[in-house]
């Protein structure tokens, strides 16, 4: 069966709508938990696939959030003219997503052809370099309103009306979480099972030898990278319609790449189904954590993370191919 | 365009920029230690950093222990500590994909700021010790900071010392070069390699004591993040792997950074620290494409 391994996460994602739709008062929980299983599916594409660390994957978040947050500042005029209120909201999320992805690739074009000439530390650290060198260059020349951030909620409610800029922030931004989290999944899907992923393996094992044998790693790895940017781009328009502000220092907190890798590891690093169900995972463990403790969640969710990372490498989807041996388990899991 | 530049300023900005650079290279030593030796990135150096300025703040604060004497507290507080983080979590990354480490450590960071701000609230604290100041040309400096790079400077000697002149020394940079061949030579590997942690996380947990005397009100349970950053920074203009390399890197960047922030402040831009910041970056890329050996390494 060659989609076999999408029907377990297809039904779960299913589970997630429903719940949605079927009790709206969970819709808080489901969006968040939306937006981890989004990040978790979009990061996998490269840190899973390529093996490499980047630290500053927030950044194409952040400058997703910003395409939003633009668009809205300054199409406003524009859209002031459109009487048809649905019309009037698909113009907005289509162009401030389309601004915003188109920031993500620039960069990653960018950082990918320069930067991924270093490996291993040195990445990490020059992608660490990246984020916080454009959060200051933000701040410090004061474009893009500088350290005052840019707060659309005030124009969503005279653009829409206050139901209007609600429906955006709930409906909107839930059906674009969980329709980035699907898209990143089946892209995973599709690199697994092509020639990409093959070379992608080659590449994460071992590099060198990758390369001896004819496969243009770097072609491929600035592939991941830039796919994995896009889709980080769109979830952060979705973040933006969500928070409807944008502050350099949140935006680009190194803690969201964090966690993007703490999904990542926790349900298994490069497989189609592990973001998923370390997404779900994270976001329960976190959410009931903040509302039975609030204040000390991040205190416990620390040794959590070192344990995970030093005792389950391979995550829960390792785990399960470890405890199922038989073949058809593994063909279904991947 | 001319700027009215100040020659006593420049030449104070000189001074002042020598002084936070030795403190600036005390800092990174560590890192570089680290990474010469087994090859990871500590991403939770700033927060052993935050560790030594609370216990500082804290001798200070309650029994009148000058930073002087709680800089020996927080070196064996730092042995303590490494000795433990060596054999709990880095011992067991060891030849794994940076990943497993660079997790591990970044835990390792946020559990510290998060048992910080639990004990100790989230914030800002601060300490005055006065002990004089001596006037040069128009300006004061405090003596404080004059014995503190001073104190900065002995420490750096000291490392040289240990490093290039000790069987001990000789060990480890052994194993930094080639670990195989070390083993060959019947040197205890491992074993270096606990000595190597452990000395280094209780330089950076000790340099945190002297950085209090810099930021007089700036201690907090997250100040950490933005000394990894610049220590990243430091270590890779260092070579990465070369303490000695590391304490120079930091002397030229304290200065680099005191300069461009004054000159910077001329400028009408709207945050002159921020673009400082930046500049810091840029910096850090650009060495990263061109030089990625660092600046002294032939």
């Amino acid at each position: 069966m060659k989609y076999g391994p999408l029907i377990t996460p297809l039904i779960l994602y299913m589970i997630l709508i429903s719940i949605r739709y079927i009790n709206p008062q969970l819709s808080q929980l489901t969006s968040y938990i939306a937006f981890y299983v989004a990040l978790g599916q979009a990061f996998n594409i490269f840190l899973g696939l390529t093996g490499y660390v980047d630290f500053g994957y927030v950044a194409f978040m952040a400058l997703g959030m910003y395409g939003m947050a633009l668009t809205t500042v300054n199409i406003h005029n524009i859209l002031v003219g459109v009487i048809d209120q649905h019309l009037r909201i698909y113009l907005l999320v289509i162009m401030g997503t389309l601004l915003g992805i188109s920031f993500a690739v620039i960069l990653a074009s960018i950082v990918g052809s320069i930067a991924l000439r270093l490996r291993g530390a040195y990445f990490a650290i020059a992608t660490i370099g990246v984020n916080e060198g454009f959060r200051y260059l933000i701040e410090g020349s004061g474009m893009w309103r500088g350290s005052e951030g840019i707060i659309i909620a005030k124009d969503l409610i005279e653009l829409y009306g206050y139901e209007g800029m609600t429906y955006i922030s709930t409906e909107v931004a839930d059906l674009m979480l969980i329709t980035i989290g699907i898209i990143a999944m089946l892209i995973t899907y599709v690199i697994i099972t092509s020639k990409m992923g093959y070379a992608l393996a080659a590449l994460r094992d071992d590099e060198d030898t990758a390369k001896i044998f004819g496969i243009n790693t770097t072609k491929y790895k600035v592939f991941a990278f830039i796919i994995s940017a896009a889709l980080a781009g769109m979830l952060g328009a979705a973040k933006m319609l969500k928070d409807q502000a944008v502050f350099p220092p949140q935006a680009f907190s190194i803690m969201y790449t964090v966690e993007a890798i703490v999904v990542v590891i926790l349900g298994g690093i490069g497989t189609v189904i592990g973001p998923l169900i370390g997404g779900v995972l994270y976001s329960l463990l976190k959410y009931y954590l903040t509302v039975i403790i609030p204040g000390i969640q991040l205190l416990l969710l620390a040794p959590i993370l070192i344990i995970v990372i030093l005792a389950f490498p391979s995550g829960i989807v390792g785990f399960i191919k470890k405890v199922f041996k038989s073949n058809r388990v593994k063909r279904l899991v991947i | 365009m001319m700027f009215p530049i100040n020659q006593e300023l420049l030449l104070f900005n000189i001074v002042s920029g020598i002084m936070l650079g030795t403190l600036y290279g005390l800092a990174t030593m560590g890192l570089s230690l680290i990474f010469g030796v087994i090859k990871v990135v500590n991403v939770s150096h700033g927060a052993l950093i935050m560790l030594g300025a609370y216990t500082a703040y804290w001798l200070y604060t309650l029994y009148l222990i000058p930073p002087f004497i709680s800089l020996g507290t927080a070196f064996l507080i730092g042995l303590a500590l490494g000795f433990s983080i060596f054999h709990g979590i880095i011992k067991n990354v060891l030849g794994k994909p940076e990943m497993i480490s660079l997790v591990a450590t970044f835990g390792l960071a946020i559990l510290f700021e998060e048992t910080a701000k639990f004990l100790w609230g989230p914030d800002f604290r601060g300490y005055t010790w006065e002990i004089g100041r001596i006037e040069f040309m128009s300006f004061t400096i405090p003596l404080t900071r004059i014995l503190a790079s001073v104190s900065s400077l002995i420490i750096a000697i000291s490392i040289y010392i240990f490093l290039y002149k000790t069987k001990m020394g000789m060990a480890i940079r052994g194993v930094t070069q080639e670990p195989e061949g070390a083993a060959l030579c019947g040197i205890n590997v491992i074993g270096i390699y606990s000595i190597s942690v452990t000395l280094a996380i209780a330089l950076t947990v000790a340099s945190g004591v002297l950085i209090t005397l810099f930021v007089p009100a700036g201690i907090e349970p997250y100040m950490g993040g933005p000394y990894t950053l610049r220590a990243f920074v430091i270590a890779v203009l260092g070579g990465l792997a070369s303490p000695i390399g590391a304490f120079v890197a930091g002397l030229i960047f304290g200065l680099a950074e005191t300069l461009s922030y004054g000159f910077l402040s001329l400028l009408p831009i709207s945050s002159a620290f921020a673009m400082t910041r930046f500049v810091a970056f840029s910096l850090l890329l650009i060495l990263l494409l061109i030089r990625p050996e660092g600046l002294f390494r032939r």
